[in-house]
């Protein structure tokens, strides 16, 4: 029902309906100076711009957890992949090593990343773990208690003298961000972890807690 | 202009959607991960107000970027990118809701406020908030799907008109009356806000 000044009131209405996008700065220049040339006549119109700018402080101020929705959905995009690496009749692990340490994403990666791949290797760690306790009969099942990525330009030599340095041994990986699961003496993990960090061929190494042997 | 969820704040130059949805549809698994970071937060929002279900939501969520991954070839660059990827999560929730609608109690609704008391004004302003929730979950999915598109999202009527399929008039009047109850809802509080 129209008010009582239809020529007041249409306008009134149609800048009232798009303060919502006033507020959050999605207008056209058309739309805002519309919207502009009633709030400087009308008062209500400036208590409802108030009460849009409040509702969306409120409607931002709950910010979603993400990590837990990542790990599930890279499971799910890698499962195909695992299946395939598995099947392979000889899997020859420093070849494929060399080749995956060759790939130029691994020095290009952003710093957001690294951070993923020390998740990414905790998810992955509790995924596999239970592999290794069921291997009774190998020799002391180790799990993973560090993390690493090497330079891209490393060799396969260099990737073994890394690791026999710091003692080191594979027992995961590479990951999709092409970081390898690594286990030392949990004595040695700190020291370890230094000769790693300052090792040139090594572009990042960190720590995973919580989950040694 | 609105801040971004702050899961947007990549540290290094940061390629743009469209860019990745190209990687992506060579099979870029990194390009992939950088688009999933970058929506993850945005979607699970939205698809909060829309679906009452967690475990739907996760389902949606990933349904929803697996068509992302599998489809970004598809993707022509007429619209946004992310006009795009939110037009099929709110395709894919439709979808869902229509095998699981809402239950008609929502269990889940007190545990998603905080009740830990704090400071009187903390108090306050939770209040505020629970009222605003509880608004909300009295709108229907359509009017709350384009609430959350503009206050949270940051979106312009055009794009939301895009991404729910509708007319722009009929997203304006969807607004219009949903700010309208959000009033009425919590006439006191917001009162105490101004």
């Amino acid at each position: 029902m129209a008010g009582p000044n239809l020529t007041e009131q249409r306008p009134h209405d149609e800048a009232e309906e798009l303060l919502p996008w006033y507020a959050n700065g999605q207008l056209d220049a058309a739309d805002r100076a519309r919207v502009e040339a009633q709030l400087s006549s009308c008062a209500h119109c400036r208590q409802q711009l108030a009460m849009e700018r409040r509702l969306i402080e409120e409607f931002q101020a709950i910010a979603p957890e993400v990590e837990s929705g990542w790990a599930r959905l890279r499971a799910r995009v890698e499962a195909p992949r695992r299946i395939r690496v598995d099947k392979s009749p000889a899997p020859r692990p420093f070849a494929e090593l060399r080749a995956l340490l060759s790939r130029p994403a691994v020095a290009t990666l952003a710093t957001a990343q690294v951070a993923f791949v020390v998740l990414a290797g905790g998810a992955l760690l509790s995924l596999s773990k239970p592999v290794y306790h069921t291997l009774g009969s190998a020799p002391a099942p180790a799990s993973a208690n560090l993390i690493v990525m090497f330079r891209s330009d490393a060799t396969e030599e260099d990737v073994r003298d890394v690791l026999r340095a710091s003692d080191a041994s594979i027992v995961g990986g590479p990951t999709a961000a092409n970081a390898y699961l690594l286990h030392v003496a949990p004595t040695e993990r700190q020291s370890a972890l230094v000769k790693l960090q300052s090792d040139g061929n090594v572009q990042l190494a960190q720590p995973i807690d919580g989950v040694a042997p | 202009m609105l801040k971004r969820p702050r899961a947007d704040t990549a540290r290094s130059p940061a390629p743009d959607d469209r860019e990745l949805l190209a990687r992506i549809a060579s099979g870029d698994l990194q390009a992939f991960e950088r688009l999933y970071r970058l929506y993850q937060p945005r979607l699970t929002r939205f698809l909060t107000t829309l679906l009452k279900r967690p475990q739907l939501i996760e389902e949606v969520l990933d349904d929803t970027m697996m068509v992302v991954w599998q489809t970004s070839g598809n993707f022509r660059g007429s619209s946004k990118p992310s006009t795009w990827i939110f037009a099929i999560a709110y395709r894919k929730a439709y979808k869902a809701k229509a095998r699981w609608p809402d239950p008609v109690e929502d269990p889940e609704f007190d545990t998603r406020i905080s009740r830990d008391p704090g400071p009187d004004e903390e108090l306050h302003h939770q209040r505020q908030r629970t009222a605003l929730m509880k608004a909300m979950d009295q709108l229907s999915p359509d009017h709350r799907a384009v609430v959350d598109l503009t206050y949270f999202h940051g979106m312009g009527y055009r794009e939301i008109a895009d991404i729910v399929d509708c007319p722009v008039d009929t997203v304006k009047t969807r607004m219009f009356h949903a700010r309208r109850r959000l009033k009425q809802a919590m006439s006191g509080s917001l009162v105490d806000w101004l």
